[in-house]
């Protein structure tokens, strides 16, 4: 009991240090150091939104790269506009409205059938963009001038992805998130029990596609340039399931942790092989469902069952 | 007023009657036994009072109020819930959460997670399940996880429960200990029991009243007694498989 206690205060004395290293340490590093912890920011918020609905309820979603493409073309319109954190709000909302008007008909669907289905949808929202383009403005994509420095947005992508995972760890505790494991485990016995299962799946995909928008937004700034192709990119939402499934799902540190390792492998990568980068995504994915379906976390219970047996057999 | 009534409820599959023109009445406090071969009708019953579809024709009112045509969840939290023939435990959540996840919701709603866990330890406590709290269902055998089905159904505190052959694949050991819970549900809780059941001693032994289905048709109805003797269910089916 008291250990148990002792170990979740130490964590959270890790967690502030961690947090005040975060904001400390883009005054004392190149710009390069800092657009890296940019990245591996971006990363750990997508995937924690994403598990918000599919680590959740176990409903896979393939299209928060349209949620990712919604936020950022938000701010390719409103930018100088408006002041820059109000347009962010207004980017997350508009993907969250999306989502809201999406989710009913797409969340009737389950199994393989919904992750195609949000695949498809994501698609058919950069097409919507790119005619937009093309036929409305008659450009191929947007240049933003003036942004924000690197390290403003640095700062801006910390607090997203911190709010990111604080709205992810309330929700797991409270009785919002026991009702979605619960439809993650079987709808039908949720159901059964009481629990508004189609309010739930709605209202998980809503919050889930919130934080997207804002760092799709963010990264619009930090682009600077941006076209439907980029923006909408489906690679965006298979990088967010391999990061999160590479770190394991089960908790939520998981998929942070995979974000963080992914996000260095891919730029050691896309510096010197990019060609390689999606081979070498997928082959970890196999990996990862063959052979280590919860994870690195999964590896490190391993670990820690196997300390368990040691020190079992020493007993004896 | 009876706890629950159903009026000339019928359930067409696309051509198939599963079930017809069933009315029935079930009084508080009662444990009745609904029995009949399998293919009967008495799953799908189960699923139209429960609300998992809704009859193609006729009335299901739960303590004077029409239920035919709401959502399950709402059935739920009116104080009606059910158990599945083939049961769906929470397989990666512990007992303690499964049974919980029915305190959260269900009839009582509790509203946070601590207040919760309170609730769902004494429905523990009363199915015996508390030593076990801690394991994750899908380690549980067969007669633990019917139990937790149970158990987890009660934690919603509803006012009637349905049971979908809770005694099915038990050892007689297991079937015995299975009644005794199934009887101290009424007395001890109030609760007013539906049972479907396949084992005929036990659903003679247990309930007050039994209503037999054949091809989707109330064929009779009846104390124990009574039924065993009604030639209508002698020939449907009784008289090859009872063996009183
Ligand atoms: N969802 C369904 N769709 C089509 N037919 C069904 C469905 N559910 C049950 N049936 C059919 O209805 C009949 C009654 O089934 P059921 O209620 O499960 O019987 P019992 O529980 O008495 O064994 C069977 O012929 C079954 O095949
Ligand atoms: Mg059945």
């Amino acid at each position: 009991m008291t250990t148990s206690k002792l170990g979740k205060y130490l964590s959270g004395l890790g967690l502030l240090g961690l947090v005040i290293f975060l904001c400390v340490i883009p005054f004392y590093s190149t710009d390069y150091i800092v657009s890296v912890l940019l990245d591996i920011l971006t990363w750990i918020g997508l995937t924690q939104s994403w598990i918000i609905l599919s680590g959740f309820t176990g409903y896979i979603s393939l299209g928060h790269s349209a949620f990712f493409g919604i936020g950022a073309y938000v701010m390719a319109i409103l930018w100088l506009k408006l002041p820059y954190p109000l347009i962010i709000l207004i980017s997350a909302m508009s993907s969250m409205t999306l989502a809201f008007a999406i989710g009913f008909p797409v969340l009737r669907v389950r199994g393989p059938y919904f992750v195609i289905l949000t695949l498809g949808l994501s698609e058919f929202a950069k097409y919507i963009f790119i005619n937009y383009e093309v036929n409305v403005k008659g450009t191929v994509g947007r240049i933003l001038l003036g942004v924000p420095n690197i390290r403003t947005l640095y700062f801006s992508l910390l607090i997203i992805a911190i709010v990111t995972i604080l709205c992810a760890y309330l929700i797991k505790r409270s009785r919002f998130g026991y009702g979605l494991f619960s439809i993650k485990e079987d709808e039908d016995a949720a159901e059964s029990l009481g629990i508004d299962t189609s309010i739930y799946k709605w209202l998980a995909l809503g919050i889930s596609a919130f934080f997207p928008g804002a760092i799709g937004a963010t990264m619009a700034l930090r682009r600077t340039y941006i076209d439907p192709y980029s923006v909408f990119d489906p690679i965006v939402s298979f990088q967010i399931i391999v990061m999160a499934f590479f770190g394991g799902i089960g908790k939520l540190h998981g998929p942070v942790l995979g974000a963080c390792i992914l996000t260095l492998i891919s730029e050691f990568f896309w510096a010197r092989y990019p060609h390689y980068y999606l081979i070498i995504l997928g082959v970890i994915l196999v990996f990862i469902v063959k052979i280590m379906p919860s994870g690195i976390l999964g590896i490190f219970d391993l670990f820690g069952k196997a300390g368990k047996v040691v020190k079992f057999v020493r007993r004896k | 007023m009876a706890l629950l009534e159903c009026q000339e409820v019928t359930k067409n599959f696309g051509g198939l009657m599963a079930v017809t023109n069933v009315s029935l009445q079930l009084e508080k406090g009662e444990i009745v036994g609904l029995i009949g071969a399998n293919g009967a009708g008495k799953t799908t019953l189960f699923n139209l009072i429960s609300g998992f579809y809704p009859p193609t024709n006729g009335s299901i009112r739960f303590e004077g109020d029409e239920i035919a045509g709401l959502k399950t969840h709402d059935i739920c939290r009116k104080g009606l819930v059910r158990t599945f023939q083939l049961v769906r435990p929470f397989h990666n959540m512990t007992v303690w959460d499964n049974v919980m996840v029915g305190a959260l919701f269900g009839v009582q709603k509790c509203k946070n997670v601590s207040r919760a866990k309170e609730e769902a330890m004494k429905v523990l406590e009363f199915t015996g399940l508390h030593e076990k709290k801690e394991i994750p269902a899908k380690e549980l055998t067969i007669a633990d996880r019917k139990r937790l089905e149970v158990a987890r159904s009660l934690a919603t505190k509803p006012k009637l429960l349905l049971l979908d052959e809770v005694l099915a694949g038990l050892t007689s050991t297991e079937t015995t200990e299975a009644m005794k819970l199934v009887r101290r549900i009424r007395d001890e809780m109030g609760l007013t029991i539906f049972m479907v059941e396949h084992v005929m001693k036990a659903v003679m032994g247990l309930s007050d009243r039994l209503i037999v289905l054949h091809n989707g048709e109330k064929i009779a109805e009846g104390n124990a007694k009574e039924v065993s003797k009604n030639p209508t269910v002698i020939e449907a089916y009784l008289g090859e498989k009872l063996h009183m």
